[in-house]
């Protein structure tokens, strides 16, 4: 891949932050990421299990085409991508600049441990005598001040948290390759000048500071002391007030004459005190009064140092940048804490549910009451803590917590006694996504979750049992009262917390809850232009819905770096040239790093073992490789010919898949041929808990020996390539369809777009405004107008798709316009944005009276002024009509918002108007809440209703409106409203034809939406690569979410149209053809689709990109006529004789 | 039975999941016995059953074949696919003369390091109780 001009810079390394930072890396361009933990994934580190699968998968976010750039490892571990520059324990401090060309300034936590030569080994915990809360499990349990931020993390560098350590000195004295202390050889250059008439003061902190590894030089004078001023460099100067000749303050005045920025620091007596005062209006620093203990001198001295240290920061440029700085979660310990949250252990919240149960938690994954380690059998959730709530500021819905509750209740049943019951306490069960509801039933239905609603005000501990009692609202005036081993509380996200200082070095604004403020009809676009924002940050999001966001953002930040000049302008690089050894026997070099012989592993004795096999030409030891200077030798090493594979034996690999890349161009050796084998990690350590030697050893000769055969097992092929046609169609003229065109054609690529209908806009054509007052109607218009002038667009109008065959890079499309010829087109991608329509209904009356209508007729009738909303006194509303509940079993999300738009209209209109909402769950989520506030503000009445008593409508003949009979659980009463309007939200059914699907191999879902490859980490995808969809096509969205998924579909094609070519990566699958019976097992087989059969040539094909190495072809094939590379039979069995050896 | 009996183990396991599970086992300092010998494979549905026939033919005496929890496979179904042909091959090995109980096949997630180590620990309980390979108790090697 070849780098283009213009870096992008993403702050956050979370979910969102590594999709947007992947998302343009993958299309050719320099990115640097910055998170200020130290280390990527966000919050997603601490959860093992993600809704609504309730598992990860993390890893389907890494590259799928162009794998090779990238790492192809557990994304929890970390991530690798020779575009994305990764800066953690780093911070943003300053953004200046315009769009195209920022200057960033960056600041770095100083490096306690050198991430070079630490190896992981964690002795310096072990030693280390400072125990604070582990934030990584949440705050429960305890972590030393130098620890391994995230278990499973890569590589496995311990930090230091420089706000617990107290610098006793342990860890340094234990760490075997001295990794630890380089904050003593920076304090080397750290000089500080001491001026003091008196000797014994001088010398005396002269020697306390030496000892702290400073240098300092002594002056016994004013004069003195400016005349080393100027001969030498210091960073600080300790000085005395009262001294013969030239005082203090004097001194002071002439060196801030020199050196304005140089910290000084007054040491005074008692009677001098207010000419020290004056002395820091001069421009001193602080003042110590003396005596003091030496102790508060080098403390002060280090705060200085590690100040500086901290500021010098480095500059970056970059032509844009994103925030993806995530969301904090709410403290429910602040505030009345009704709940007893940190007062009763066993009162926890989300998060730390979560890491009780995790593996890699405090609890090693038992289920087990903190309070006393006892098993759990009854839990009980809370929602919406610090959500939905106006004492804790938060008139917003977090979105996440109802999923997140149901999940936790769900794994709760999985991981607890058989007997446990879970039990969920909300106001509203928020299931707005594609297969949430579906998700909320199976939790009822199969694992027995109980949902009861009502708000729980008070949590109290019962004294005898220790049991934790619930009281909340039964039906009407009852209150019930239930005691539970554990209580969760489901607390809400809130803005990140460096929110506030991130906007203001963006220059961004921030919305009335806190979050960056984004533009109408944008989940990514801020106030100044180039600065763009990923996931929750701009608001509360889950995974799915962070990834898009995400994908959007990224998508405006490439085009502001394609409009600024950077462009996709390719810069010619080296393309490194490699050897041919395809013809020649297999001689393997392997190198071993004596970090190896740590632990009393003898590297001789292996290098003997190893000799053994005559494919192994020679075996050298190469010192530390993970150093500067080691990793020089190495080189060197590895430039002595005569060989054609290399095997590294050292520590974790995946620190060195970039090296492997880079050494592979030096010494013009494909990379392919070359491995690495971890021979650091591997200690065996017998069940007393004692490491093993001989045993470790034996271990490290097999794993080295299976490399062998590994690598003697590559066939160096010539690497081919999938040539890409550099065109997308887009299929469906709508908000979607027109704004994935624009993207793209934006980058300079022909975009062909197909609509069914006469003219372009879709639903917007009867969609007049949001709930937020946005104009719809100009927005669709202004879109059309874009799409119409762009020279790129081709439309085509009145068609629709009639086949397609084809892969990824081309594909053939044949269209049919009425009227007219059908014409073939060719293209490298496809976005499907068919859209959907407001679904039908014969329910409650609808077709008898011209009283009821949908929310679609409601909208059309308010915009032509039908209904006059003076003339009338009632109206009803009734949600969910025909949604969430089989067969349209899943919330259509628009609906509830569009119903609160009207009656906020309405009651403007007529404030005297009643208004009754039969409802189900308002799934108000984000920041719609607030007009849910304010609807009942406006005194409108909301009447739940569930599925086994429904609202009943009576139409009468000849009565001009409705009567609608509902049970209202407050009044424990019937209730009847005699209504003039009666409208009836029927939710979205999608548009997509099943043959449009069919003909570029893509899914559909039960509800007729486009089946994505994976409904959190590739949501836009279909498993086929090569086909996108944004829109309604997806799933039901508002318009903002679908211009989201429409910049995010858009940015997935980019990955692919950015190239002219796409190369095959390193694991992929052959078929040997001699062997081949044609079966087609194989072809069933793919998960990806990447085999086809050419019925001409009589050969199974595969396609290279397409093609994801999982292996499942060969393991299929009865011939072994499938291969993978890497993977052969022969080497498998090889590996197998090696590691029984 | 030989009271000094170690088994070996052969585990293939999935380049995604129980890899991390096993490299969070070794960097956590989790104790567990030396007997595991690890092969990793793109994928457990890449595990094609000529291996493990090999693996007892040249004398493990035990395989376990471990990939992702079922839906997290990276590869979308891959791990189903191993479940199948594992099962099948429960079902045929006897016919070589080897108990079926000497293969397993586990899930086991990127975090989950203490089951994988568990998990080993159990199995070397399991195949000392059940003795060494019938192919080495059979032939004279």
């Amino acid at each position: 891949m070849k780098p283009k001009i213009g870096r992008a810079l993403v702050v956050g390394g979370g979910i969102s932050g590594i999709r947007a930072a992947l998302d343009l890396a993958e299309t050719g361009y320099p990115v640097t990421l910055v998170d200020k933990a130290p280390h990527l994934g966000g919050i997603l580190s601490q959860l093992d299990n993600q809704f609504p699968t309730n598992h990860c998968g993390m890893c389907k976010m890494l590259p799928l085409v162009e794998r090779d750039a990238g790492s192809q490892y557990c994304l929890r571990k970390g991530l690798f991508h020779e575009n994305i520059d990764i800066r953690t324990s780093t911070e943003v401090v300053g953004i200046e600049g315009e769009a195209g060309s920022f200057t960033v300034r960056l600041k770095k936590q100083p490096d306690f441990v050198n991430p070079e030569t630490c190896i992981g080994c964690g002795e310096c915990t072990n030693v280390c005598p400072v125990e604070v809360a582990d934030d990584f499990n949440a705050g429960l349990g305890k972590r030393k001040a130098v620890y391994l931020p995230v278990p499973h993390m890569m590589p496995n560098t311990y930090v230091i948290d420089p706000a617990a350590c107290t610098r006793c000195g342990e860890c340094v004295g234990v760490c075997p390759t001295g990794a630890i202390g380089l904050f003593r050889q920076g304090r080397q250059d750290f000089s500080v000048l001491v001026v003091d008439d008196e000797y014994t003061v001088r010398d005396s902190i002269k020697e306390w500071l030496e000892e702290e590894g400073f240098s300092v030089e002594t002056a016994a004078s004013g004069e003195e002391a400016l005349e080393l001023l100027t001969r030498q460099t210091f960073k600080m100067v300790l000085l005395d007030i009262k001294m013969p000749g030239m005082d203090g303050v004097e001194v002071l005045k002439k060196t801030k004459e020199i050196f304005p920025e140089m910290a000084v620091v007054m040491m005074t007596a008692y009677a001098t005190v207010e000419t020290a005062v004056e002395a820091m209006k001069t421009g001193a620093m602080e003042y110590l009064m003396k005596p003091f203990d030496p102790e508060d001198l080098v403390s002060k001295v280090i705060a200085v140092y590690e100040t500086q240290e901290a500021s010098k920061g480095e500059q970056i440029s970059a032509g844009t940048v994103i925030f993806c700085g995530g969301t904090s979660c709410y403290d429910p310990s602040v505030g009345k804490n009704t709940f007893g949250y940190k007062q009763y252990p066993d009162v926890v919240t989300g998060l730390e549910f979560e890491r009780l149960i995790s593996g890699t938690g405090p609890g090693s994954g038992g289920l087990v009451r903190p309070s006393d380690g006892k098993p759990v059998e009854k839990i009980a959730w809370i929602q919406c803590v610090g959500s939905r709530d106006l004492q804790s500021g938060s008139d917003y819905c977090s979105g996440i917590c109802c999923m997140f509750a149901i999940k936790e209740a769900m794994l709760a049943k999985e991981h607890g006694p058989d007997n446990l019951e879970a039990t969920i306490f909300y106001m509203d069960m928020r299931t707005p996504g594609k297969t949430f509801q579906r998700f909320r039933d199976r939790a009822e239905t199969e694992y027995g979750v109980r949902f009861t609603r009502g708000r729980v005000h008070t949590v109290y501990q019962d004294d005898k049992t220790g049991k934790l009692l619930l009281s909340y609202p039964g039906d009407g005036s009852k209150r019930i009262e239930s005691a539970f081993d554990m209580v969760v509380l489901s607390t809400g996200q809130k803005p990140a917390s460096g929110a506030e200082r991130l906007a203001e070095v963006g220059d961004c604004e921030l919305n009335q809850w806190g979050f960056a403020a984004t533009e109408p009809f944008s989940s990514a676009e801020t106030k100044k232009a180039g600065i763009f924002l990923g996931g929750s940050f701009s608001g509360p999001r889950d995974i799915a819905e962070s990834v898009i966001s995400a994908g959007s953002a990224s998508l405006l930040a490439s085009v502001t770096l394609h409009a600024t000049g950077g462009g996709m302008a390719e810069v010619v690089g080296d393309t490194p040239e490699y050897i041919d050894v395809s013809h020649q026997t297999p001689k393997v070099r392997v190198l071993l790093c004596e970090c190896g012989s740590y632990g009393n592993v003898d590297l001789e004795i292996i290098a003997v073992s190893l000799k053994s096999d005559p494919a192994v030409e020679d075996v050298l030891t190469v010192p530390g490789v993970c150093t500067a200077e080691g990793w020089d030798a190495l080189v060197k090493t590895a430039k002595r010919k005569g060989y054609n594979r290399l095997l590294l034996g050292a520590c974790m690999p995946y620190a060195y898949t970039r090296r492997i890349k880079d050494l592979g161009a030096e010494v013009m050796l494909d990379p392919s041929l070359m491995d690495v084998v971890d021979i650091r990690t591997p200690w065996i350590i017998s069940t007393d808990g004692i490491p093993n030697a001989s045993a470790t050893q034996q271990a490290i000769i097999r794993n080295l020996k299976s490399g062998v055969s590994r690598l003697i097992g590559i066939d160096p092929l010539p690497k081919s390539s999938v040539p890409v046609i550099r065109g997308a169609l887009v299929v469906g003229g709508g908000v979607a369809g027109m704004t994935a065109a624009l993207s793209i054609a934006n980058h300079g690529y022909d975009v062909a777009l197909v609509e069914k209908e006469t003219g372009l806009g879709g639903n917007l054509d009867w969609l007049k405004n949001t709930i937020e007052g946005w104009d719809a109607a100009a927005f669709s218009e202004n879109l059309q107008q874009r799409v119409e002038q762009h020279p790129k667009i081709g439309r085509h109008l009145n068609s629709t798709v009639i086949s397609s065959f084809g892969e990824v890079g081309c594909f053939y499309t044949t269209i049919e316009t009425r009227e007219a010829a059908p014409v073939t087109l060719q293209h490298g991608v496809v976005i499907i944005a068919t859209g959907g329509g407001e679904a039908g209904t014969e329910a409650y009356g609808y077709g008898k009276s011209p009283a009821v209508v949908t929310q679609k007729e409601l909208e059309q009738k308010t915009f032509s002024k039908e209904i006059d909303y003076k003339t009338i006194d009632t109206v009803a509303m009734i949600q969910c009509v025909g949604s969430r509940e089989e067969p349209r079993n899943y919330c259509s999300r628009v609906c509830c918002a569009s119903t609160l738009k009207h009656i906020l209209h309405m009651k403007k209109e007529n404030p005297d108007l009643s208004i009754y909402v039969f409802y189900r769950d308002m799934m108000t989520y984000g920041f719609t809440e607030t007009w849910f506030t304010e609807a009942r503000r406006a005194g409108a009445v909301f009447i739940p209703y569930t599925v086994d008593a429904r609202p009943e409508v009576m139409v009468e003949d000849g009565a001009s409106g409705v009567s609608v009979t509902a049970y209202e659980p407050l009044l424990e009463a019937r209730v009847q409203v005699n209504a003039d309007l009666l409208v009836l939200a029927t939710g979205i059914v999608p548009t997509l034809p099943v043959s449009l699907a069919n003909a570029f191999g893509a899914g559909i879902d039960d509800d007729g939406f486009f089946m994505e490859a994976e409904p959190k980490w590739r949501p836009l995808d279909s498993l086929k690569e090569g086909v996108f969809a944004c829109g309604i096509a997806l799933g039901p969205r508002s318009i903002t979410e679908s211009v989201a998924t429409a910049q995010a579909a858009a940015q997935r094609a980019l990955r692919i149209l950015s190239k002219t070519a796409l190369s095959r990566a390193s694991v992929t699958a052959r078929v040997r053809h001699s062997l081949c019976s044609l079966c087609e097992r194989c072809i069933d087989v793919c998960p990806y689709g990447a085999r086809s059969v050419d019925i001409d040539m009589q050969r199974v094909l595969v396609n290279a990109t397409m093609c994801q190495g999982c292996g499942n072809c060969a393991s299929e094939c009865p011939n072994s006529a499938s291969v993978v590379d890497g993977f052969f039979d022969g080497r498998m069995l090889d590996m197998i004789d090696m590691v029984l050896d | 039975m030989d009271e000094g009996f170690e088994p070996t183990i052969i585990a293939f396991v999935c380049n995604w999941c129980t890899y991390t599970a096993a490299d969070l086992a070794g960097t956590s300092r989790l104790s567990y016995p030396s007997n595991v010998r690890l092969i990793r494979v793109m994928c457990t549905g890449m595990v094609d059953p000529k291996y493990i026939i090999k693996a007892f033919l040249e004398g493990t005496d035990a395989v376990l074949v471990s990939g992702c929890h079922p839906g997290d496979c990276h590869y979308i179904n891959g791990n189903y696919k191993a479940r199948r042909r594992m099962k099948l091959l429960k079902t045929i090995l006897p016919q070589y003369g080897f108990d079926e109980k000497r293969i397993k096949l586990t899930w086991i997630g990127a975090s989950d390091g203490i089951q994988f180590a568990q998990t080993i620990r159990d199995m070397v309980v399991e195949i000392k109780a059940l003795g060494p390979n019938e192919a080495k108790q059979a032939a004279v090697v």
